[in-house]
Order: structure tokens, then C-alpha cells, then sequence
């Protein structure tokens, strides 16, 4: 195996092209050096891009908001364009594994890894989110959400430059709940992201909700936004809508062994979501 | 093989590493620093805690290449018997350490912590530690520890 710590992009792309394939880039190495050792992956090849500064920027871009692919949980955590409204991202950064951990794993590599567990996914489907993916082809952009729906691919030429989404409007609040631990077994893992507004008249104006570990990749959940969008914003609507969201993991997990279990405890984690988003917004206007 | 230079515990070193060697390897096998433990190797125990350009990381978790230009901190670096650090005396003074696997971590996290958040709260210190395993104390004698080291450094 041969090893480059790549200085920047145009490095990293240039080696991805020149090893066909077989070469692998690595950032945090937190998913990745595991797999080596457990001989999943044998790359010809391995291109670090934990340090390419050009990769770690967290920008205001006026209306959006991007994000390096190789920025850090920490780098997140840390970043003051992810307070307020955007609470939700921050919190699951804030929520993975140990400070260690997230010291070095990437944004970037939490989403290629694949993991239906993958903590940052939910808030970013939610904020419908593109990714930005360079090789020596040229750049590309990808949604978020058409990756996971449609199978699209990242090449294996291709690194994920950077993440981008537009920044939440007026009152819409991106917030996000888990359970369980990463190594806890996979029946007592599983997310929800939402982002949130209630409008004027108590009507639920922008709902957005999207889960983790419900699936074998995280995913939107279409049949709960629709139920929500439009109703008047009470505990009994809230309570409609964890039956629909039950009968969608019915549909999707029915005859596996972990679906009981999930739907007795995805009503609280959904609730947390909501109710703690309102919470925040709370800290946000005051 | 591959040259890489880092510093370590303050000192400048040129390297031939293995493309496949991890940092823990390098610090241990390379350098002789055996207070950096390996326990599970894959990220979930802490033992092997170290703290790179000031921040913790598992070093089972980042490979030696990657490593090139940056500054470890391990335990040896911290001090020792003659020149013994107020975090390693307050671990001792309040009885943290029992079979002390844990211990070069736990302090480094402990160090990273109070570099950059001087008077952490019981619940900052539970969460700065939140990635170390302790099979032994259960937990509250390095809590302690810490929040004892905390008044000594201000
Ligand atoms: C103890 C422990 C606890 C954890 N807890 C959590 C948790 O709570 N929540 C969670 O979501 N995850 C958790 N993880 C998993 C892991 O830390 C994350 O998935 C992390 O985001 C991976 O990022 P990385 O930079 O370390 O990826 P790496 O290991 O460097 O890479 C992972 C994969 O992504 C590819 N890759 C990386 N960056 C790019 C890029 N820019 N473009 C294209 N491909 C890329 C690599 O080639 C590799 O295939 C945990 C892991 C450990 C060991
Ligand atoms: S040996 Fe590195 S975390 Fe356990
Ligand atoms: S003292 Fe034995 S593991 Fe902590």
C-alpha cells in the first residue's frame, strides 16, 4: 500500500484518477482504518485529506451555507453559523461518539461510509441538502436526497468537496433526536431530524422530517410531511402523525425483528425532535 | 517506508514509517512510549488517547503518515517522577488510579480539557472523559481528580 498526505484537491483527484479506482482517500480514518485492519478494504493506495485547509472551511455563502467535506464533528460543533435556526446539525455532531472521535471524524466521511446510522445525514436531508463532488472531470453537484432515493454514486474517482444547503427561512427550526449508541446493537439505534415552522395561525407551514437507522439508508419521511403540512399544531395532530410514521416503518421493516421494538420507541424520539426544536426556537427569538 | 517528520513531546523527529503503520504503532514500537495503551483498537476504549496540534484523538485511529507536521503530547511528555504534572499528583493524591490502564488517557483528556476550559463544570469533566473506559474506579475518583487538578492549575 502506498500512502499520500495530499496538500490539496487538485492532489487528491490527480491520484484518484492516476491509481484507476484502487486508491482510497482517507480523512478522519474513524470508519475507514477500522475496515483495513478487519481487511474489508485493501486500497492500493491510501490519500489523506485531513489537512487540506481548502476542505475544512465552514462558509456563509449569503443565503447558503457550506460545508467542507473534511470539516470535523468538532469543527462543527465549534462553528457559529450552525447556532440558531440551524441547531439541529450542530447537535448531531455534538451527540457522536466521544470527544476523540469527533475531533477527527469528517462530515464527509460519515455520509460516503454509508451507515444508515450516520448522525449528520437526517439534519441535512431535511435541509435538502447537495453535495459538491470534484474529480478530474470537473465538478458536479448532487442532491442529498436523490444519492440515497435514486442510488446515485460517487465515483471512485470523485471525492465529496463539500456539502451545501440553503440556510433555514423565518421561524423554521432544524432540530434532532437520537437513541442508542453506535455500537449498541443496531435494534436500539435510530434518529429523527426535523425542521420545523408553525405559522401565524398555529398551521404547521414547513415540516420536514427525516430518520435514521429506519432503513437500510437514512431516508425522508414523505408520509408524515404530508399528513402534517397545513394542520393546525396540537398534541393530538403529533400523535396522528407517530401512527403514520409507524405504519410507514411497518411497510418498510415489516418481518424484520427490530420493528416492534423501533415502533415502541420512535414516538419518543419524534416527540423529542419536535418539542425540543420549539424549545430551541424559544432560546433563539428571546 | 515513508519519512515523515513530527514532534513529539516537544522533540523533532525524522521517521521511516510504514505505509500501514498506525500513530499508536509509531509512538510505542518507534519511540518506546508504552504509556500510550492499546485496548480495543478500534476507537471505543480511549487507552490510547493522546493529544495532536492540542486536540484528544485515539491514536489506534489516525495512521502515522497522516500524522506528518503535526505535535503529540503523550504521558512521557506530560511528566514524570521528578517532574510529576498536577494533573498525574491529583490522580494520585485522591486514589483515580487502581490497575492505571486507563490512567495516561484519562489524564490527557483531562490536560486537553483544561487547556482550553479552565474551571469545567462535573458534567463538562464527565463529558471531556466521555471517551475513556475505566473498568475500574467507577469513574467518580477521576472526576474528583480532575476537579481537584482544576484548583491547583488556576
Ligand atoms: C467509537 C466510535 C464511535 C462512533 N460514533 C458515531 C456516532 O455517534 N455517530 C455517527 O454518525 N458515526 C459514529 N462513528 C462513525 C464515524 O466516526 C463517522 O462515520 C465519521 O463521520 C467518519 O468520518 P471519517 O472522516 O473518520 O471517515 P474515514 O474513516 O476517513 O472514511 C470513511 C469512508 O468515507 C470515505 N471518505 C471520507 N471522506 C471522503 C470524501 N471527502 N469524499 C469521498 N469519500 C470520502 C473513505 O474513503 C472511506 O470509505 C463512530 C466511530 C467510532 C470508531
Ligand atoms: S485502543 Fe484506541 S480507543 Fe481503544
Ligand atoms: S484504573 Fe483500571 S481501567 Fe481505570
Amino acid at each position: 500500500m502506498e500512502a499520500y498526505k495530499a496538500k490539496s484537491i487538485d492532489e487528491v483527484i490527480r491520484l484518484l484518477s492516476q491509481f484507476e479506482g484502487k486508491g482510497k482517500v482517507i480523512a478522519g480514518g474513524t470508519d475507514l482504518i477500522i475496515d483495513i485492519r478487519n481487511k474489508k478494504v485493501k486500497p492500493e493506495a491510501l490519500i489523506d485529506i485531513s489537512s487540506i485547509d481548502e476542505l475544512k472551511t465552514i462558509e456563509d455563502l449569503g443565503s447558503f451555507i457550506r460545508i467542507g467535506a473534511a470539516a470535523t464533528f468538532t469543527d462543527l460543533v465549534e462553528s457559529s453559523l450552525l447556532d440558531e435556526n440551524l441547531y439541529g446539525l450542530k447537535k448531531a455532531a455534538r451527540e457522536v461518539g466521544s470527544p476523540q472521535i469527533r475531533n477527527r471524524g469528517t462530515i464527509g466521511g460519515n455520509i460516503a461510509n454509508g451507515s444508515p446510522a450516520a448522525d449528520s445525514v437526517p439534519p441535512l436531508l431535511c435541509l435538502d441538502s447537495t453535495l459538491i463532488l470534484r474529480s478530474i472531470k470537473g465538478e458536479r453537484e448532487i442532491s442529498l436526497r436523490d444519492y440515497y432515493e435514486k442510488g446515485f454514486k460517487i465515483g471512485e474517482d470523485e471525492i465529496i468537496s463539500a456539502i451545501q444547503f440553503k440556510k433555514p427561512e423565518g421561524r423554521q427550526i432544524l432540530s434532532f433526536a437520537k437513541l442508542g449508541l453506535r455500537k449498541a446493537l443496531a435494534i436500539s439505534r435510530l434518529s429523527i431530524a426535523t425542521l420545523l415552522e408553525i405559522g401565524g395561525d398555529n398551521r404547521i407551514k414547513t415540516i420536514r422530517i427525516a430518520s435514521g437507522s429506519l432503513g437500510r439508508h437514512p431516508l425522508r419521511e414523505y408520509k408524515v410531511e404530508e399528513f402534517l403540512i397545513g394542520k393546525d399544531f396540537n398534541e393530538e395532530v403529533i400523535n396522528e402523525a407517530v401512527l403514520v410514521l409507524k405504519e410507514a416503518m411497518e411497510e418498510r421493516l415489516k418481518g424484520r425483528a427490530t420493528l416492534p421494538y423501533k415502533q415502541r420507541a420512535v414516538e419518543r424520539v419524534f416527540k423529542d425532535a419536535i418539542y425540543g426544536g420549539l424549545e430551541r426556537l424559544k432560546v433563539v427569538e428571546a | 517506508m515513508k519519512k515523515i517528520s513530527l514532534n513529539v513531546n516537544g522533540k523533532d523527529h525524522i521517521l521511516e514509517v510504514e505505509e500501514d503503520m498506525r500513530l499508536i504503532d509509531l509512538l510505542r514500537e518507534k519511540l518506546g512510549l508504552t504509556g500510550v495503551k492499546e485496548g480495543c483498537s478500534e476507537g471505543e476504549c480511549g487507552a490510547c488517547t493522546v493529544i495532536m496540534d492540542g486536540e484528544v484523538v485515539n491514536s489506534c485511529l489516525v495512521m502515522a503518515f497522516q500524522a506528518e507536521g503535526s505535535s503529540i503530547l503523550t504521558i512521557e511528555g506530560l511528566g514524570d517522577e521528578e517532574n510529576i504534572h498536577p494533573i498525574q499528583q491529583a490522580f494520585i493524591d485522591v486514589g483515580a488510579v487502581q490497575c492505571g490502564y486507563c490512567t495516561p488517557g484519562m489524564i490527557l483528556a483531562a490536560k486537553a480539557l483544561l487547556d482550553k476550559n479552565p474551571n469545567p463544570t462535573e458534567e463538562e469533566i464527565r463529558e471531556a472523559i466521555s471517551g475513556n473506559l475505566c473498568r475500574c474506579t467507577g469513574y467518580n475518583k477521576i472526576v474528583q481528580a480532575i476537579d481537584r487538578a482544576k484548583e491547583v492549575l488556576r
